[in-house]
């Protein structure tokens, strides 16, 4: 499988790190997005009409849109499948999240696009990306007192690589991690996994 | 209590090789526990080039700053300089260590470690059972008042104490409840079960928790 990426966008970065978690080698094309704006040139529209990254090709199936990137890599991988929960209410439970993460943690994007490189004010997001990183955060919390460690369960799935940068790239945006104890804890255990990765902004403890 | 003693997290949200900051009365602290499980609380900032300490990692028994690598002992003595492995540090290069110490679940710091601090809190031993951190976007006198009714949902509160640390009885459960001001309007309530506690009481517990915040928030949002 091919992946079109930018090494700083956060989307790209959840591809990657899918493919990583779940075991499936890809091979990375580097597209110049800032400044270069070449995922908007000709041939990437000819790729992805949609002018977006990352763009996932798998033969001559093209793929622009996270949750499908995902859930394809998971399904792909030899360790990929745990990801994909089975029992009806965790995989419930993954959509739900997995829906979370795109749609009310999508602020954390936003927010650090803005604060990153501009030009809009990134505190309106940047307000709305807490808001979503305490929810989250109190989900956990209560997820511990059941005994599961993960947004859907016991186990990670999709939802949790989908919902990690919005935390762990949270200081990007000016939100520091001192408030989420869940989701320090969180991350701890995704950082633990075979395969996990980082990008520019999310260390690599050495 | 003992005074200047004040609680700043869960024991439980500090584990071995973790480290996290914490901010008291605008003051930037970073508490991490080292590989023996020792607790550490200094101030959050690394004395190379101002770096947050808290951004940075557990190594073993050190803590290592996130941007140049420079590794503190528990003592806050720098003893490694990746840059130059081979020098010796100088004792003269260390961190502003605080005194930290652990009492019913929770980890109180007093700010300036030295030889006349007044005694730490004593824990009595007891079980305790970690519940969560709470933080809220009010002052703290706002959430004394407002945690002096316990919290909503639990049915009638006894509620004694003060200062920093208040006890809470409220449906079958006693919670110790610390409350710590970070700054105007920013404030942390550190709640533990007295006792053994199952994952639905906790559950429970917890959203009441969840519910507390959002009343008091609310409450601070309408002044």
């Amino acid at each position: 499988m091919i992946l079109w990426t930018y090494d700083l966008d956060d989307g790209c970065y959840r591809a990657r790190l899918m493919a990583g978690l779940a075991g499936v080698p890809l091979a990375l094309r580097a597209v110049d997005m800032i400044p270069g704006r070449a995922h908007l040139a000709p041939d990437m529209l000819a790729r992805n009409p949609r002018g977006t990254l990352p763009v996932l090709e798998d033969g001559d199936l093209v793929l622009t849109q996270l949750p499908a990137i995902l859930a394809h890599l998971a399904r792909a991988g030899a360790r990929g499948q745990a990801f994909l929960p089975g029992s009806p209410r965790e995989r419930a439970a993954c959509e739900e999240w997995l829906a979370f993460a795109f749609g009310d943690a999508a602020a954390a994007a936003a927010a650090r696009r803005a604060a990153l490189f501009g030009p809009e004010d990134p505190a309106p997001a940047a307000r709305a990306a807490r808001a979503a990183l305490r929810l989250a955060d109190d989900h956990l919390t209560r997820q511990g007192f059941a005994g599961a460690g993960f947004l859907a369960g016991a186990a990670p799935s999709i939802a949790d690589v989908a919902l990690f940068p919005a935390f762990a790239l949270s200081r990007d945006y000016g939100v520091d991690h001192d408030e989420f104890p869940a989701l320090r804890a969180w991350a701890r255990r995704l950082r633990g996994l075979p395969g996990f990765l980082t990008m520019p902004g999310i260390p690599d403890y050495h | 209590m003992s005074a200047g003693w004040t609680p700043l997290a869960l024991a439980r949200d500090i584990p071995p090789g973790a480290a996290a900051g914490a901010v008291l009365d605008g003051a930037e602290i970073v508490l991490w526990r080292d590989a023996t499980g020792a607790i550490h609380a200094w101030e959050d900032r690394c004395p190379h080039r101002g770096m947050k300490l808290s951004f940075g990692f557990v190594k073993g028994d050190r803590l290592a700053c996130l941007y140049h690598g420079w590794e503190y002992d528990g003592g806050g003595r720098c003893r490694h300089i990746p840059a130059h492995p081979e020098l010796d540090v100088p004792a003269s290069i260390r961190t502003n260590a605080h005194a930290a110490a652990e009492a019913l679940g929770l980890v109180f710091v007093h700010v300036a470690a030295g030889p006349d601090l007044p005694p730490p809190p004593t824990d009595p031993g007891d079980p305790v059972t970690p519940l969560r951190s709470l933080f809220l976007d009010a002052d703290a006198e706002e959430v004394a008042a407002a945690l002096a009714r316990g919290l909503p949902g639990l049915g009638p509160a006894r509620v004694s104490g003060g200062g920093v640390l208040r006890s809470v009885e409220q449906g079958g459960h006693r919670l110790h409840a610390g409350l710590h001001r970070i700054g105007p309007a920013r404030a942390a309530l550190h709640l533990t079960v007295a006792g053994a506690a199952g994952g639905a009481a906790l559950d429970r517990i917890a959203r009441a928790a969840e519910a507390f915040r959002r009343a008091v928030e609310g409450g601070a949002a309408a002044a």
